[in-house]
């Protein structure tokens, strides 16, 4: 039997589908602009992969987790805090200490950046933390890349235990040290990425499971291939203006824009028809509306960072719907070698399996100036391809 | 075939050799047996069908003639091969126990093109170039080599007739493969890393791009730009012309023997693709088959990469030869010949264009091309090592694999096809390649047509 504090940021999350980058101090014009909480889901997704059976779980009242489990069918649980129906920073901390006074061997918590670099400031390093991904910023490694793999590592643990020291020989889930990382939100939504590192935490570990830190690259060979990309993505837009373009974050499709003289924001979703603006840092319904009548569209959107996430991560603007409007073949995505090759595990988490699925096993990733790679796509755990030894 | 000892059956053949003095007699010429001639190369400027003076600063005159000849066979001189002698004819496998690991009715057999001293085919059109090239009084070859075969080849043939050689290797490859250049340095060759400062068209690329990976059209304006600018100095190339073709054409020629002694005729042929000219010595003889209606159902199959899918996405229309637009426009299946492959492991494979007489016969539907991803390559030349032994380059890989799916379909559909498939060099100067391969390092590159198409609105830029 393992003790595992459990607590969900329910707003976690919120911000993205509507544009915002983060509820931090946001959270009533999120609410107003129609954000529906959608962490209890992912938490949830997270709790019922987990073999309850060794599990006890300390948690709090209400929609920071003891709706979750209840609703997940968990009885094996005990509430250390209950906390206010508008939950704010000082719920978790609260939580957090009530959590080592039990003296839990794990916090599991479903949030973002905000919430891991709150835990991490209770707990330090004494307490190996684990994320469930919700949040729209994602930049922590402390986070398990899907709900899936969060509940893996968890019945890793109760199964295997403990590992030792890394190459100890010893089997069972590793501890290893993860960057506690935020943005700076205010900065976040002018476009600016400002990122802190916090400290490190430790997480379980098992390869693919947990994400990388992001991380900006800067070297000049980069910057020639995001031109290359940028001047391919110029020339096929150029030639079919009567497509309506969505770029998502980032600098390589900053780069595309810039090339028609249009600043991009870097961290929100803009749209381009012919090769003009025709929407800048987009949510969903924006999205929506320019996709009415049957609008033929094409997304153009790059990894995010080292984490791997093509769309779901801090790209949740573009929802289920939107992306079965625009369709799946019509996604192009963009990154340049060093940040493909850098990215082990590139997947798709729109939080639709289905839509997921539909990718395919591979995707084809744009990388240079008339040049494609194929990489494997999708499941954290599966194998990148076919083996080719035993026909 | 079963081999019996003293009347005992001691095993089946492996190996199907021929005698020296079978080596053939003459080149065999598969445009004899086109339905209709080519479409004539046109000079770069007056966009005119060039003629022999055009092509005499650069090619010997024998050359020439054979470049623009329709006979059937053309004889193959006796110092040719006296030297062919060194490695051919070269052996037939039956690859039983590849097919036994793909539990496939189908029958495998490869030529095995890795005998030759450079490791590879290329040395077929090598001897045959450095002899002509001597007879006409010329003292320097220069060329361009890709993976580093075809410079080892030249450098080993202008050794052997007493000319000197200057070879431009793709920057790629001469990291990738440093011993290839040591290889040539042996037999007495000068190798460079292309694009380089010694000529005009190489220092125009560094200009625009000094850390290019380089490709065989820069290597190739290079050569091209060398011998035009030295009277002493003649150019080959190592692959896509008629002439290269030709001579390749022993492959195929002894292969149909060799399959004769088993009683065999194949249902499929398999090479693998950059320039086509392995393809078109192990295929063309087969082809010529089928164009003339002895064996009309024959599959023949060019394999190349994904990265360079040149007859499987390019286009078929005039192109030049080389980046710089110093080559004559060739009728030919083409990626434009801008277009800088990535720098994949089979470096011979990187090629804009294709044989126009490939591209012609595949345009017909002579022949058909499929295009394959690097790993699935190497998973294949891997499987091939395991069950036969020998570690193939990644070029032949390609071919390796097209011939495995080939027997898998067999499997699938119970026929107990005859598989062909020439294997056309070694790999042992590809270790780095394989090394890549198990560190996981091998990038799955891909040529994105339908939005080169796009953006293009049509593919590729053709002057």
């Amino acid at each position: 039997m393992i003790r595992v504090g459990f607590l969900i940021n329910p707003i976690a999350g919120m911000g993205g589908t509507v544009g915002l980058k983060g509820t931090d101090g946001v959270l009533a014009e999120a609410l107003r602009r129609g954000a529906v909480p959608g962490a209890a889901k992912r938490a949830k997704t997270a709790l019922s992969l987990i073999d309850g059976g060794p599990v006890h779980f300390f948690t709090c009242s209400g929609a920071m987790g003891e709706d979750a489990l209840r609703e997940t069918g968990i009885t094996s649980f005990t509430v250390v805090y209950r906390g206010s129906e508008m939950t704010s920073e000082q719920d978790t901390r609260v939580a957090c200490r009530a959590f080592i006074e039990n003296n839990v061997e794990l916090v599991l918590f479903c949030g973002g950046d905000g919430t891991a670099r709150v835990i991490y400031e209770e707990a330090g390093d004494r307490l190996p933390v684990l994320g469930i991904p919700a949040g729209v910023k994602m930049y922590s490694a402390v986070f398990a890349v899907t709900p899936a793999a969060a509940a893996g590592l968890v019945n890793a643990i109760t199964r295997d235990g403990w590992s030792g020291r890394p190459g100890s020989g010893h089997t069972g889930v590793l501890l290893r040290d993860t960057e506690v990382v935020d943005v700076d939100e205010d900065a976040y939504r002018n476009g600016e990425l400002r990122t802190r590192l916090f400290g490190f935490a430790k997480s379980p570990g098992l390869p693919g499971f947990v994400q990388g830190t992001k991380q900006v690259w800067e070297e000049r060979e980069e910057e020639r291939a995001k031109d290359d990309i940028a001047r391919f993505v110029y020339e096929i837009i150029s030639a079919t203006p009567e497509i309506l373009y969505i770029l998502g974050p980032g600098t390589t499709t900053s780069a595309v824009m810039q090339k028609f003289g249009v600043e991009k924001t870097l961290l929100g979703f803009d749209a381009l028809k012919d090769c003009r603006p025709a929407g800048r840092d987009l949510n969903e319904k924006d999205m929506l509306a320019l996709l009415e009548r049957g609008q033929k569209a094409r997304l153009v959107i790059s990894i995010i960072g080292a984490q791997g996430s093509v769309l779901g991560r801090g790209t949740q603007q573009v929802s289920p719907d939107v992306l079965k409007r625009i369709g799946v073949e019509n996604v192009i995505v963009v990154a340049t070698p060093h940040k493909v090759r850098e990215t082990p595990l590139i997947f798709i988490d729109t939080g639709d399996t289905a839509l997921d699925r539909s990718f395919g096993n591979y995707i084809r990733i744009i990388t240079g100036y008339h040049i494609a790679q194929r990489k494997g796509l999708g499941l954290p755990s599966g194998p990148e391809r076919p083996e080719m030894t035993d026909p | 075939m079963y081999i019996f000892v003293q009347g005992i059956l001691v095993g089946m053949q492996t190996r199907i050799l021929l005698d020296e003095d079978q080596i053939p007699q003459k080149w065999y010429n598969i445009i004899a047996d086109l339905p209709s001639p080519m479409d004539p190369p046109l000079h770069p400027a007056t966009k005119k069908p060039v003629t022999p003076d055009d092509l005499s600063p650069i090619f010997p005159m024998e050359l020439i003639r054979q470049e623009v000849s329709d006979r059937r066979y053309i004889d193959i001189p006796d110092e040719v091969r006296d030297v062919l002698r060194l490695w051919r004819p070269s052996p037939l496998y039956r690859a039983r126990r590849l097919e036994q690991h793909l539990k496939t009715p189908a029958k495998i057999y490869f030529k095995w093109e890795g005998v030759s001293p450079a490791g590879s085919h290329k040395p077929n059109t090598a001897v045959a170039q450095a002899y002509y090239n001597m007879k006409q009084g010329i003292e320097r070859l220069a060329t361009e080599t890709g993976a580093g075969q075809w410079g080892s080849a030249l450098a080993l043939a202008t050794q052997i007739f007493g000319l000197e050689c200057t070879i431009y290797m793709v920057r790629a490859s001469y990291e990738q493969k440093p011993y290839r250049k040591s290889v040539m340095q042996v037999w007495g060759a000068e190798c460079i890393p292309s694009p380089s400062t010694r000529t005009n068209s190489g220092k125009a690329v560094l200009e625009k791009d000094p850390d290019t990976t380089g490709s065989l059209g820069i290597a190739i304006s290079e050569a091209v730009e060398d011998a035009k600018t030295h009277d002493n100095t003649n150019y080959a190339l190592g692959s896509v012309l008629n002439h290269v073709c030709l001579h390749q054409t022993v492959i195929g020629l002894e292969a149909r023997e060799q399959l004769a002694i088993v009683d065999e005729y194949p249902d499929v042929v398999i090479g693998c693709v950059g320039g086509g000219s392995n393809f078109a010595g192990v295929s063309f003889p087969f082809a010529g088959d089928k164009l003339t209606g002895k064996h009309p159902d024959i599959d023949i199959i060019g394999a190349e990469p994904s990265a360079c899918p040149t007859l499987t996405k390019g286009l078929y229309a005039y192109d030049f030869g080389d980046v710089a637009g110093l080559t004559p426009l060739m009728k030919m299946f083409t990626l434009g010949h801008d277009f800088v492959p990535p720098a994949i492991h089979a470096g011979g494979l990187r090629y804009h264009g294709d044989s126009p007489i490939v591209s012609r016969l595949v345009h017909d539907g002579v022949m058909r091309a499929v295009a394959y991803y690097q790993n699935e390559v190497f998973d294949a030349a891997q499987m091939f090592a395991r069950t036969e032994g020998l570690i193939v380059a990644p070029e032949s890989a390609h071919a390796v694999k097209a011939a495995i799916d080939c027997a898998l379909e067999c499997r699938k559909t119970g026929e107990a096809k005859t598989i062909l498939f020439n294997n056309s060099g070694h790999g042992d100067f590809d270790m780095s390649s394989y090394d890549a391969y198990y560190g996981g390092k091998l990038i799955d590159y891909e040529y994105p047509a339908d939005l080169i198409r796009d953006s293009l609105g049509r593919l590729p830029k053709i002057p």
